[in-house]
């Protein structure tokens, strides 16, 4: 049952690139899979294997067990939504979302019982007999949706399906494609390089960065714990702070040393030797920033700086503080009316605090990742 | 854009040129015309209207001329249509791959194109002596299939520039083998290019003189060798006249035509 | 891993089998034809016409007699002077064209393209027509005293001049057409803006905007000028005569193909090589791709 869709240790390369290195996984059924990760980092090209457009050089691609690794497109039990729709621009509506079963010799009746069917779902009953250039792009979008859906597909591959659309219709549409979710039940695989978007619709998110797999997880379990910078600093925000442990408190917390902020206590989330050299990310909205210090309190960690910039975005302002050499981001919700309370402001002196469990030991740390962050650091780094 | 032309100051040297070349362009075809209606044999003089040029046209006496025009159609739809499959596969290759055989066939494509005629024309005669093939009808329409190839390949490969390949991808997602693609997908959508690079080289074969003149042996002469023989005769001159003002007429009824046709897809 | 052994790609065989028949095509009816010219020049005349045993380098030998660079030298000149005016005319209506709203620029379209439509023959006939001794041109042209009774109009090089310009017009007119419809022309604005008089904005900014148009423009009408045959033909008569006609009379009145073939080789070097080296040139330039993903142009 939980090995529904597994990937086994699937390998593409073009000429000396490798696209996809070494991949092993598997997808639940009825879950709605992310594949998250920047341009060129894979992705695609897993998906495409999956789809039967490419070959995987090695390894194997099973659904329920059959190995389907060989088999061209037209045989598969899968079926695609495309980035660019890729809609027949000469069949109308109707015609398009009626090819698969047309393909599949279905007879006309059950076909047309099932394409209106399918018009209901996506909600376009009354455009059936338009061609694709006449309508939006969010109704394209929900033609490809049905064109793929009314085939039955056991999986539908999704590739960077809201790309072409833009941010409010993004949103929308994120919220009917779950619907359908739950109304046909079908599994879901979802390529995006959107962390939002793969944050709001999947069940679990599988991180790729160059061809390779760094982490698989629930969405929480993603932003909460990610295992290394790469998955830290590309989905959401994050500080990295570096150091060396200095002191092994208990089974539970560690001192560290972090260059230019002193000294910290932080979470063993694995067990830590003396002297160790150690990577923390801690996110933004985890620090609190007051303009007097904080009541001291077992277990929380207050630092002083200077704020260095502060950009106020309505629900939350987002501070940099210079602390020594490095700039800390914090993210300061504002769930109440403040008009009243004194904000810090550019200059001020701040004492910034957040509790050792809030930080997030990470077992690799690469400086290039530091560019993902919303500031990244500067020259002299 | 409103601001842009206003800031401009129109200079009247574009307009002025485009109506020296348009008058230039189109002169001669008008003379003709009147020509053909000229009851002067020489054309220097206007003697009166009269449609003596076109009944000798269609008199017996014109017999051959209609015989080489059905044998330039018949060239031209057989070189077409052969063209027209070649063509489309070979646009279909070089845009599809980005390989170094692509770069050689590319250029196997393009050179026929800026080949001068009569390069082409010799360079196949010779091939057919050398060969000792008889150099028949068929002989000119094997030449005119190996000009009209390009043209046609070109045609379709601009089509193919705003072709989104995923359809292809689509279309076997959902089922379709790869004769399935072809027949339901990929040709209705080239279909126009496609066509365009056929209309494209009927017109040529139709028009080709001096590959034909090259290529054929003796007998088998097709309307511009016909036309040709008759400039040589000062005697006939009007019949072609004549004979040029109906073809123009064709020409442009097909192309009023196709533009409406065109149109109203547009609007549909 | 029970990995099977790498199969044959199957994208390399798709490719092979739609580039087979194309290329095959002209590799036999173009390739090899266009190359066996230049071998026949190297083979004796035949006593009864065409070509002889064994090889021979007579036909070459006879490139040097007086007459010919007399003809080549008419040939070069006519097919320069004739791209130069083409490209001088087609630079204005090309702009025209290219700034033109959509409805004047189809109809002006269409009106360049129809003339296309009308069999070449005829349209080089109908200048024979005008331009006869008899002709309502000339009778015009005495009669309003811009030229002597004793001018011909007919049979010299003005005449082939005249119709090759006329003949090869409208293929400067498209390419230059296809650039300009690509050009920003509020670059125009911006020269003005700086100070440009709109003759120099129009040569410093337009002209080198479409650059590409007008190299092809070049390749579109110096190249077929340079293989004439029925202009001179027609209206060139002996004093206009071009090396096309030079290729004709060897294969139709002497018979002697490998003349022909000699002649056909010259016209060969001076017309397809330079295009042919371009092509090579622009090779060197395009950078391969390594990256390409496995479905070609579909995955980008």
């Amino acid at each position: 049952m939980s090995e529904f869709l597994v990937f086994d240790g699937v390998t593409k390369r073009f000429g000396d690139f490798v696209a996809v290195r070494d991949a092993s996984f598997a997808i639940e059924k009825g879950e709605i899979f992310a594949l998250l990760g920047p341009s060129g980092c894979g992705k695609t090209t897993l998906l495409r294997m999956l789809a039967g457009f490419i070959e995987p050089d090695e390894g194997r691609i099973l659904i329920e067990g059959e190995d389907i690794t060989r088999l061209p497109p037209e045989r598969r039990p899968v079926n695609t939504v495309f980035q660019s729709y890729a809609l027949f621009p000469h069949l109308t509506i109707r015609d398009n979302i009626g090819f698969g079963l047309k393909m599949a010799k279905r007879p006309k009746a059950e076909i047309d019982a099932e394409v209106d069917r399918m018009l209901d779902l996506v909600d376009l009953a009354e455009h059936g007999d338009k061609k694709p250039d006449r309508i939006s792009g969010g109704q394209k979008q929900r033609v490809a949706i049905a064109r793929a859906l009314v085939n039955k597909p056991r999986v539908l591959l999704l590739d960077e399906p809201l790309a072409a659309l833009d941010l409010k219709l993004r949103q929308r549409l994120l919220v009917e494609l779950d619907g359908i979710h739950d109304e046909v039940g079908i599994t879901f695989l979802y390529v995006t390089h959107d962390q939002t978007e793969a944050m709001a619709i999947s069940d679990r998110i599988a991180v790729m960065q160059r061809g390779g797999l760094e982490q698989i997880g629930t969405p929480a379990e993603i932003y909460e714990a990610p295992v290394n910078s790469f998955v830290a600093a590309f989905i959401g925000d994050t500080n990295f702070l570096r150091g060396k442990v200095s002191e092994i408190l208990d089974a539970e917390y560690s001192r560290a040393t972090v260059e230019s902020i002193g000294e910290i206590r932080l979470y063993n989330d694995r067990p830590l030797e003396m002297g160790e050299d150690i990577a923390l990310s801690l996110r933004p909205e985890k620090i609190r920033i007051e303009t007097h210090p904080p009541a001291e309190e077992a277990g929380l960690n207050a630092i002083e700086g200077t704020v260095d910039d502060v950009i106020y975005l309505g629900s939350l302002t987002r501070y940099w503080v210079r602390v020594g050499d490095q700039r800390i981001a914090i993210e300061k919700q504002h769930a109440r009316y403040q008009l009243d309370e004194r904000l810090p402001a550019w200059k001020d002196r701040v004492w910034l605090s957040w509790r050792a469990d809030d930080g997030c030991l990470l077992t690799d740390f690469a400086v290039e990742d530091t560019e993902l962050l919303s500031l990244p650091p500067e020259g002299d780094e | 854009m409103k601001k842009a032309t206003t800031l401009r100051s129109r200079h009247p040297l574009p307009v002025l040129a485009t109506a020296v070349a348009l008058v230039f362009l189109y002169f001669p075809i008008l003379v003709l015309v009147l020509n053909s209606f000229n009851a002067s044999r020489y054309g220097a003089s206007w003697e009166g209207w009269s449609m003596r040029w076109y009944e000798l046209l269609f008199s017996a006496r014109s017999r051959d001329i209609w015989e080489a025009l059905q044998r330039s159609l018949v060239i031209g739809v057989a070189a077409s249509a052969v063209s027209m499959v070649l063509g489309t596969m070979a646009a279909w290759a070089l845009n599809r791959y980005r390989t170094r055989l692509q770069k050689a066939h590319f250029g196997l494509i393009y050179l026929p194109i800026v080949a001068p005629d009569i390069l082409m024309g010799i360079s196949l005669a010779i091939f057919f002596v050398t060969l000792d093939v008889e150099r028949n009808i068929g002989a000119i329409t094997v030449a005119h299939i190996t000009f009209c190839i390009s043209y046609v390949a070109l045609a379709v490969l601009a089509r193919l520039q705003d072709f989104d390949g995923s359809v292809v991808d689509a279309a076997r997602d959902l089922g379709a083998n790869r004769w399935q693609t072809i027949v339901r997908v990929v040709v209705p959508l080239l279909a126009p290019g496609i066509l365009a690079g056929g209309l494209l080289a009927f017109t040529l074969s139709i028009d080709d003189f001096v590959i034909t003149f090259f290529v054929k042996g003796v007998g088998s002469d097709t309307l511009p060798l016909k036309i040709y023989s008759m400039t040589k005769h000062t005697k006939e001159m009007p019949v072609i006249n004549a004979l040029s003002t109906l073809l123009l007429t064709f020409t442009f009824a097909v192309v009023w035509w196709v533009q409406r046709l065109s149109r109203a897809r547009a609007v549909a | 891993m029970g990995n099977p052994r790498r199969q044959p790609n199957p994208e390399r065989r798709n490719e092979w089998w739609t580039t087979l028949p194309s290329a095959g095509w002209l590799l036999v009816f173009f390739a090899v034809p266009t190359l066996l010219i230049v071998v026949m020049s190297f083979k004796p005349a035949g006593p009864y016409g065409g070509f002889g045993e064994g090889w021979s380098l007579k036909a070459w030998a006879d490139m040097a007699h007086p007459s010919y660079p007399a003809i080549v030298w008419r040939t070069v000149w006519l097919s320069v002077a004739a791209t130069i005016v083409c490209v001088g005319l087609g630079l204005p209506v090309g702009f025209l064209l290219g700034r033109a709203d959509e409805k004047t620029r189809a109809l002006l379209l269409l009106l360049v393209v129809v003339p296309f439509w009308t069999n070449f023959l005829i349209r080089v006939y109908a200048w024979k027509v005008l331009l006869h001794p008899s002709g309502y041109l000339r009778e015009t042209l005495v009669g309003l005293g811009i030229i002597g009774e004793n001018t011909l109009l007919l049979y010299n090089e003005g005449a082939v001049l005249l119709v090759m310009v006329y003949a090869y017009l409208p293929f400067a007119i498209l390419p230059i057409y296809a650039s300009a419809e690509k050009f920003d022309f509020a670059l125009l604005d911006a020269a003005r803006d700086l100070g440009a008089s709109s003759i120099r904005a129009f040569w410093l900014v337009f002209v080198p905007g479409v650059g590409r148009g007008v190299l092809a423009a070049v390749v579109m009408v110096l190249i077929p000028a340079l293989g004439s045959y029925i202009i001179p033909d027609i209206v060139g008569g002996p004093a206009g005569e071009m090396v096309g006609n030079k290729i004709a009379q060897r294969v139709f009145i002497d018979r002697n193909w490998p003349h022909a073939a000699a002649l056909a080789t010259l016209l060969m070097i001076v017309t397809l090589l330079p295009v042919i080296f371009a092509f090579v040139q622009q090779k060197r330039e395009s950078v391969p791709d390594g990256s390409r993903k496995g479905g070609g142009k579909a995955t980008a």
